[in-house]
C-alpha cells in the first residue's frame, strides 16, 4: 500500500462519498432514460416527496446514534394529522394556533416514549413497538376509522403544494430542521453525548454525562418533527386521516442506516441520512420515468442497503481472512523443516 | 478503492437489470412518435379486481395504439397515489384515469393535473366532481336491483318464494338496492313472494347460518338471493350442507372467485357483478376520447366500438351488470 495518498484514499471511501456517487449515478442514469427527470419540476417533485420521510430520518439519525430506535414516528405523523384536524375543524382553533397544538402533542408523545425508556429502562425497541400501536390506534379510535379532515384552507395548503419564491414551499422548513439537526450533531457537545451514548451507555454514565436527560432530549425532538411532518402532509395531501404515514418508520430507518449510521449506536452522520433519503427518493421517482415498475423500487433499495452495509463489513473480513492464512501458511513454514 | 469500485458496479448492474426488459417498445425517443400516453391508477396494484380492469384496458390501448402506464400504490399509505399522480403530471401524460381510494385527498393531485392541461376521468370510485370530467360509472342501484330480480324470477319460473340476505339493515347501498329489487318485483313479477330479509354483518359464516335456519323456517323457499359478497358463498355452503342444491337456487352480487365452485356444483346459479374487463376498457376509450376531443361534457352517449354508452350528467354508465354462470366464470380471474 502507498502511504503517500493514504488520507486522500480514506476520505474516498468514506461511507458517505461512496453513497453520494451512487446518487450521482441514479440521477445520471434516469436523467438519460427519462427526457423530464432533470427539469426542475420534477427535481421539485422528488424534494416534495421527500419531505416528510427526510423529517423522520433526520431526527432517526441522533436516536439511533445514542443506539436507540423509533418505530413509533409513522404513528406519530397519524396521530398528529388527526389532532391537527380536530383541533382546526372540531375546536374552531385557527390554523397557526392549531398548528403550535399539535406541536406540543408531538413533544408529548415523544416525551412518553422517553419516559417509559429513560425512567422504567426499557429497550427502546419494545418501547417504540408499543406507542406504534398505540398512535395509530388512538388516530383510528378518535376518527373511528372514518372521518376525514379536508376543505382546508388555501393558504395552508400553499405549504404543502405550492411554490414560495421558486422553491416548493415546505423546502425552507426542511432546511432549517436539516441545519438545525446538523450542526446539533456534529458541532455541539450534545451531538458528540450521543455518539459517546451510543458507543457506551454506561461508560459515558461514568464520565459525568446526564445519559437519561440526553436520551429523554433526542426522542422529544422526534416527537415534535414527527408533528411537523404531519402538518405538512396534511397540507401537501390537502386531508388528514388516520392511516397517514403508515411505514414511514421504516422508510426513515432505512434512509438513516443506507445513510451510514451503525444500527448498534456511536456512528454515523446526518449528510449521510440526507444521503440515504436522496438515494431512496431518487430511485423511487426515477423508476416512473424511465418507465419501471415501481416494485423494482422497494427490490432495489434493499440491494443498495444490503451492499452498503456488506461494503463496509466485507473488506474487513477479507482481511482477517488473509491474515488467518498468513499465519496458517507460516505455521506450516515453521513445521516443514521439523 | 476496491470496496468502491464493488459497490459501483453492483449498483450499475442492478440498474441495468432493471431497465433491461424495458417495456416501452415504442423505440428510443418517447417523445418522436405522437403517441398518447394514458396513466391507469387502480386503488391497490395487486388486487386481482383491477387486475382484470387492466386486461380489458390493455386491449383498448392495443384498439387505439396509445401507450398505457398502469400504476397504484403497493403500500396503504394514502399519500401513494398523490405521489403517482404528481409522478405522471411531470412525465407528461395525457390523461389519468384513476380509481379513488381517497377521495378527497387524491382530488388536490388530479386537480393540479388538470390545471396542467391533463385530462383527467375516475372509474370505479370517484373523486370529488370538480377534480375530473367524467366518472366511468361501472353499476347504477337500478341496474344491480333489476338484474338481480329478473335473473331470479328466470330461475324460478316467475312464482314462489325466495329471500334475501344482506349485510346490514342498516347499511345505504344495501337499502338503495333492495329498493329497486322491490320495485321490479312488485311491478313484474307479483308472483314471486319475499318471505325474509336476514342480515349477515358481512360475515361468510354468519350467512351460512342464516341461510340455514332460513332453509328449515321456509319449507317452500324456491330461491336465496344473497346481495352481498360474503353472503353467496355462505349461502350456497349452507343448501349443499342441507342436501338441497337444485331444489333451492343461490344467486348473489359477488366476485367469481369465491363461487366458482359452487356454481360448477350447481349449487350457485348466477354470480352478478359488472365485467370488469369491460370497466378497464371503456374507462381507456373515454379516457383517450377525452383527450382527442371526441367526448366532452354535455355529451348524451359515447360510442367507442360496438355498443353505444349511456352519460348521465358527467357519468358515463358501463351498463347492465353482468352475470357470470357456469358457461363464462372461468374466464375470469378475481
Amino acid at each position: 500500500m502507498n502511504t503517500d495518498n493514504h488520507g486522500f484514499k480514506k476520505h474516498l471511501l468514506r461511507h458517505e462519498t461512496v453513497l453520494l456517487l451512487v446518487v450521482a449515478v441514479e440521477w445520471f442514469y434516469f436523467n438519460s432514460v427519462g427526457p423530464r427527470f432533470g427539469s426542475l419540476d420534477n427535481s421539485f417533485d422528488i424534494l416534495r416527496h421527500s419531505v416528510e420521510i427526510g423529517l423522520l430520518a433526520l431526527v432517526m439519525t441522533p436516536i439511533i446514534l445514542t443506539g436507540g430506535i423509533d418505530l413509533s414516528v409513522g404513528s406519530l405523523l397519524g396521530l398528529c394529522a388527526i389532532t391537527f384536524g380536530k383541533l382546526w375543524r372540531d375546536a374552531g382553533l385557527p390554523i397557526p394556533v392549531a398548528a403550535g397544538c399539535t406541536l406540543v402533542i408531538g413533544a408529548l408523545a415523544g416525551g412518553l416514549n422517553a419516559t417509559l425508556i429513560t425512567k422504567l429502562r426499557l429497550p427502546p425497541l419494545i418501547v417504540t413497538l408499543g406507542t406504534f400501536s398505540l398512535f395509530r390506534g388512538l388516530a383510528e379510535a378518535i376518527t373511528r376509522g372514518a372521518d376525514t379532515f379536508t376543505n382546508f384552507p388555501a393558504a395552508f395548503l400553499f405549504l404543502g403544494q405550492e411554490r414560495w419564491l421558486g422553491i416548493p414551499a415546505q423546502a425552507p422548513l426542511f432546511m432549517i430542521v436539516a441545519v438545525a439537526v446538523w450542526l446539533l450533531v456534529h458541532r455541539t457537545t450534545l451531538g458528540r453525548s450521543f455518539r459517546a451514548i451510543g458507543f457506551a451507555p454506561e461508560g459515558a454514565r461514568y464520565a459525568g454525562l446526564p445519559v437519561e436527560r440526553r436520551i429523554a432530549m433526542v426522542y422529544v425532538l422526534a416527537g415534535v418533527v414527527a408533528a411537523l411532518a404531519a402538518i405538512i402532509y396534511t397540507a401537501r395531501l390537502g386531508q388528514a386521516k388516520a392511516d397517514a404515514g403508515t411505514g414511514y418508520e421504516l422508510f426513515a430507518i432505512t434512509a438513516v442506516v443506507l445513510g451510514g449510521t451503525s444500527i448498534f449506536g456511536g456512528i454515523g452522520s446526518v449528510h449521510g441520512t440526507l444521503l440515504g433519503v436522496a438515494a431512496i427518493a431518487i430511485l423511487n421517482n426515477g423508476l416512473v420515468h424511465a418507465r419501471q415498475p415501481r416494485e423494482v423500487a422497494g427490490m432495489l433499495t434493499g440491494l443498495l442497503l444490503i451492499l452498503a452495509l456488506s461494503s463496509s463489513v466485507v473488506p474487513k473480513m477479507l482481511a482477517s481472512l488473509r491474515a488467518r492464512r498468513q499465519i496458517s501458511s507460516a505455521n506450516i513454514h515453521q513445521t516443514k523443516p521439523a | 478503492m476496491k470496496k468502491l469500485i464493488s459497490v459501483l458496479s453492483l449498483a450499475a448492474l442492478a440498474f441495468a437489470a432493471g431497465c433491461g426488459k424495458s417495456p416501452d417498445s415504442s423505440s428510443g425517443s418517447p417523445e418522436s412518435g405522437k403517441k398518447l400516453i394514458i396513466a391507469l391508477m387502480p386503488k391497490s396494484k395487486g388486487n386481482a379486481y383491477f387486475i382484470s380492469c387492466k386486461k380489458g384496458a390493455d386491449k383498448a390501448a392495443a384498439e387505439l395504439g396509445v401507450e398505457l402506464l398502469f400504476d397504484g400504490p403497493t403500500d396503504p399509505d394514502p399519500a401513494k397515489q398523490n405521489e403517482i399522480v404528481e409522478n405522471w403530471i411531470t412525465l407528461g401524460v395525457d390523461a389519468i384515469a384513476a380509481a379513488c381510494e381517497n377521495k378527497e385527498g387524491i382530488s388536490t393531485a388530479l386537480r393540479k393535473a388538470k390545471a396542467k392541461g391533463i385530462k383527467v376521468i375516475t372509474y370505479d370510485a370517484d373523486a370529488l366532481p370538480d377534480a375530473r370530467e367524467f366518472f366511468v360509472n361501472q353499476a347504477t342501484p337500478e341496474g344491480i336491483g333489476y338484474t338481480l330480480m329478473d335473473e331470479a324470477a328466470r330461475l324460478v319460473g316467475n312464482e314462489g318464494e325466495f329471500a334475501i340476505i344482506t349485510a346490514s339493515l342498516t347499511a345505504a347501498n344495501m337499502i338503495e338496492w333492495q329498493k329497486h329489487i322491490e320495485a321490479r318485483r312488485s311491478s313484474k313479477y307479483p308472483n314471486l313472494k319475499m318471505v325474509a330479509l336476514r342480515p349477515c354483518d358481512d360475515l361468510k359464516d354468519k350467512a351460512q347460518s342464516e341461510a340455514t335456519a332460513l332453509l328449515s323456517a321456509n319449507p317452500n323457499l324456491k330461491l336465496i338471493m344473497a346481495i352481498c359478497s360474503p353472503a353467496v358463498p355462505g349461502a350456497a355452503e349452507a343448501v349443499k350442507q342441507a342436501g338441497k342444491t337444485g331444489k333451492v337456487k343461490v344467486i348473489g352480487l359477488g366476485l367469481p372467485n369465491e363461487n366458482k365452485r359452487y356454481v360448477h356444483d350447481g349449487v350457485t346459479d348466477s354470480v352478478i357483478l359488472w365485467n370488469t374487463e369491460e370497466l378497464g376498457w371503456l374507462t381507456v376509450q373515454a379516457a383517450a376520447a377525452v383527450v382527442k376531443g371526441q367526448l366532452k361534457p354535455g355529451d348524451k352517449s359515447f360510442k367507442p366500438g360496438a355498443t353505444e354508452y349511456e352519460i348521465q350528467g358527467d357519468s358515463i354508465l358501463l351498463g347492465k351488470p353482468f352475470i357470470f354462470n357456469k358457461s363464462n366464470i372461468d374466464q375470469f380471474d378475481f
